[in-house]
């Protein structure tokens, strides 16, 4: 399945040097940021900006946040004495329209999904036409530096701006003859707040103009932005409306007043969110990091035998996804998010427990567990390759218990790392054609490449001689494996 | 027509009836351990049984597109031979598990001491175990035993409401409509109920805490039943909101009470893929 991405915002992250801010943002668990540009994060005028656009690339990449926005929303960033200014209504634009542009090229540098800005005040006594055209002037060269530099703009409707509709940014859209590059930035507090339409209403408005959006609450006709619940937006309806449309951008939490609690309430605002996504859209597992896992993997610590109580209860807590729903949807070569949680109470376990206790745990777990539970205690076996002998000799034994099993999860999920390095040979060999056998990618195969010998290359020619005698296809892969050895 | 079927004994069944199932509108099915025809002799053929409804047939079901859930619990029948008694030792294990949606199905088969007793212990463990309960009535002597199973709800302490009381038929509905409990309705070929007399006793009693189930197994029985009642209703007048409510929605209800439902769509099976599902030729009515 195709979803958005979870993000937050730095500017919710005031407080902290950017790269710890990125750090605990993807430490909770969030897949991208929205970041703004600003005196603190990533000066568009630093002289040594090229160095420190490369830095936050290589971190970014490090640190598993692969969903970037670019906000132009600095507050005194352009002019120390007045906020935001100026703008594209100001008298002189200018500085406005290169710091645009030197956002549009850190975007390009760092494969941001869009550059974020937004219209401005117009000045007091500035008439609303001669705004417009302002506007529409600056609009439409930035549009151009956007074309050029292969980076898209979303615009985004600000309470109190010129532009504070979305409908507006569609009509500036359509003056402008419709560039392909500029599309809309959706805060969705800002829609409680002075939309007509509800904010599920003015994502479908937007449609596959949305280029990024912006997730907090609000009250009715206050412009504040407020973590979520404590306004009045319908989150599960706005972020079921993102699904619905197809969204595949980012979606990341907007709290610039919360940078004193940034941590706090960033973690509370991943919670708020998962727990209103629609069933099947991932909020990345990130083993260790969700509170009821961490809770669990110390109370393991504690006591090692109430992992036998916590497994079953782990799809329930932490819900049960594919890491990789758009390319692996049954979790067939990455596991699930519920795989990679058990995994960590796993760790926890053998962190705890001498080699004969952890034999047998393990050996219980997997004897008196439902399938999703023998699936993560297969796939927990990854750290324990270079266990005592006792307990590699329990994991064979699963090992091959699961591979005698027709659920194809099971047998993908004992193909790991574990089984390559531990099962005898012959048993292997049958192991990986059991894959092709039952369908499980041949992805799932840990080490195949370095461990396919003349054996299993002489076997696979074999099957696929018998699938071609019967008319049938050869399984992707195969034919690739044996051009081996 | 979306089909939630609350009974049906699938390890009895094949592929072709998951893939008929799927292709009228079968989405989600629970299925509650019960007696396997021969009658087993020891606990190690119990737990390999209750491995296979949290294990095994979860699977196939996925494979087909369809959420599979299940009861556990030591029937009726079997509860009366000492061999079997055991099996009790062990379900706290197992009504532990994911998916595992109620204690069930429990209840009496032929009203004896062992089963008075089984019955008793079986839904103080849904009470414990924070589950739904759900409860077999007897073949024979089935207004008494109806009535018998009525008493030992209330007197179990368990909600009326966290309990469903299946295989009712026009003498039984009353007294369970009446108990605040859930009225389950197997209808089968040509025993128990049939659709029908089904959609006469919603016509009497309306749709609120009716479920209906096929209940199909290893005799004869038709896994389709569900589907084919939803047609009756339509053909009688009821609304595709009613034949939802009855078909889905109560069963989701009730069995939500678990809070282990998993009921979203299968990868492979969303309602984007129909085609790719290959069965939107298969599927009559049009109201899906």
């Amino acid at each position: 399945m195709n979803a958005f991405a979870l993000g937050y915002g730095t500017n919710g992250f005031a407080n902290h040097r950017l790269h710890d801010a990125l750090a605990v943002i993807a430490d909770l668990g969030y897949t991208g940021v929205a970041l703004t540009l600003d005196h603190a994060h990533l000066d568009p005028y630093s002289p040594t900006l090229g160095r420190e656009v490369d830095r936050v690339r290589t971190r970014l990449g490090e640190l598993g946040l692969r969903h970037l926005v670019i906000e132009t929303g600095a507050r005194y960033l352009l002019d120390p004495a007045r906020k935001h200014s100026p703008t594209l209504l100001s008298d002189d634009p200018g500085p406005r329209v290169d710091f645009l542009d030197r956002a549009l090229l850190i975007a390009a540098d760092l494969g941001a999904d869009c550059v974020s800005f937004w219209s401005g005040v117009p000045d007091r006594g500035l008439p609303d036409e001669r705004a417009w055209t302002r506007l529409r002037e600056g609009v439409a060269t930035i549009v151009e530096h956007a074309d050029r530099r292969g980076v898209r703009l979303g615009m985004e409707p600000e309470p109190g701006h010129l532009v504070r509709h979305v409908e507006q940014v569609l009509s500036l859209r359509d003056e402008l003859g419709c560039p392909p590059a500029l599309g809309v930035t959706l805060d969705v507090g800002h829609c409680v707040a002075v939309e007509p339409t509800d904010a599920a209403a003015c994502v479908r408005r937007a449609g596959p103009l949305l280029f990024n959006v912006q997730l907090d609450d609000m009250l009715p006709g206050v412009h504040e932005h407020l973590e979520f619940g404590e306004g009045r937006l319908d989150l599960a309806g706005t972020l079921s409306a993102l699904t619905s449309i197809g969204y595949q951008g980012l979606a990341a939490v907007e709290l610039p007043r919360h940078s004193h609690a940034a941590p706090v309430v960033a973690r509370r605002a991943l919670a708020a969110l998962r727990s209103a996504l629609p069933a099947g859209i991932p909020a990345r597992p990130v083993a260790g990091r969700h509170p009821w896992l961490d809770n669990a993997a110390r109370r393991v610590r504690e006591r090692p035998s109430v992992i036998g109580a916590l497994f079953p209860a782990v799809g329930r807590k932490v819900g049960r996804a594919a890491v990789d729903p758009g390319g692996d949807p049954e979790g067939l070569v990455g596991g699930t998010v519920d795989d990679r949680a058990r995994g960590v109470l796993l760790a926890a376990l053998a962190e705890t427990l001498g080699p004969a206790d952890l034999s047998a745990e393990l050996t219980a777990l997997y004897r008196y567990g439902d399938d999703a539970e023998r699936r993560g205690v297969l796939r927990g076996l990854t750290a324990l390759v270079d266990a005592a002998p006792e307990v590699v000799e329990a994991g064979r034994d699963l090992v091959k218990d699961a591979l005698r099993t027709n659920d194809i999860r099971l047998v993908a999920a004992a193909m790991g790392p574990f089984a390559s390095r531990h099962l005898d040979r012959h048993s292997w060999r049958h192991g990986v054609l059991k894959c092709l056998f039952v369908g499980v990618p041949l992805a799932a195969v840990a080490d195949l490449e370095a461990t396919v010998d003349e054996e299993l290359v002489r076997m696979i020619g074999d099957y696929a001689a018998e699938r071609r005698a019967a008319g049938r296809d050869v399984p992707a892969g195969t034919l690739e494996l044996l051009g081996k050895v | 027509m979306r089909i939630f079927d609350s009974h049906i004994h699938m390890t009895s069944r094949t592929t072709d009836d998951y893939e008929a199932m799927y292709a009228a509108g079968v989405r989600a099915i629970v299925e509650p351990a019960f007696w396997l025809g021969q009658p087993r002799t020891s606990v190690g053929s119990f737990t390999d049984y209750f491995d296979s409804l949290i294990g095994w047939e979860r699977f196939r079901a996925a494979q087909f597109g369809i959420r599979h859930h299940c009861t556990i619990a030591l029937n009726p029948k079997e509860a009366n031979d000492p061999r079997c008694r055991e099996v009790l030792d062990v379900l706290p294990r197992y009504l532990a598990k994911d998916g595992v949606v109620a204690v069930g199905e429990v209840g009496y088969d032929s009203m004896t001491p062992e089963e008075d007793e089984v019955f008793s212990r079986q839904l103080a463990m849904a009470v414990e175990y924070e589950l739904p309960a759900l409860v077999h009535t007897p073949h024979r002597d089935k207004l008494a035993g109806t009535k018998r199973t009525l008493d030992v709800v209330k007197e179990s302490g368990i909600d009326p409401g966290r309990v469903l009381v299946d295989h009712l038929n026009e003498p039984t509905v009353g007294v369970v409509h009446e108990s605040g409990s859930w009225m389950g309705f197997s209808i089968y070929p040509d025993t128990k109920m049939d659709e029908q007399r089904m959609v006469a006793i919603l016509q009497q009693y309306g749709t609120e805490r009716m479920i209906v189930n096929s209940a199909a197994d290893w005799g004869r029985s038709d896994p389709l039943k569900t589907y084919k009642t939803g047609l009756a209703m339509l053909d009688a007048g009821f609304t595709d909101a009613d034949v939802d409510k009855v078909l889905w929605q109560n069963p989701v209800e009730f069995y939500g009470q678990s809070d282990r439902l998993v009921l979203d769509e299968l990868p492979g099976f969303a309602a984007s893929s129909e085609t790719f599902a290959g069965n939107s030729v298969l599927r009559g009515g049009g109201n899906t």
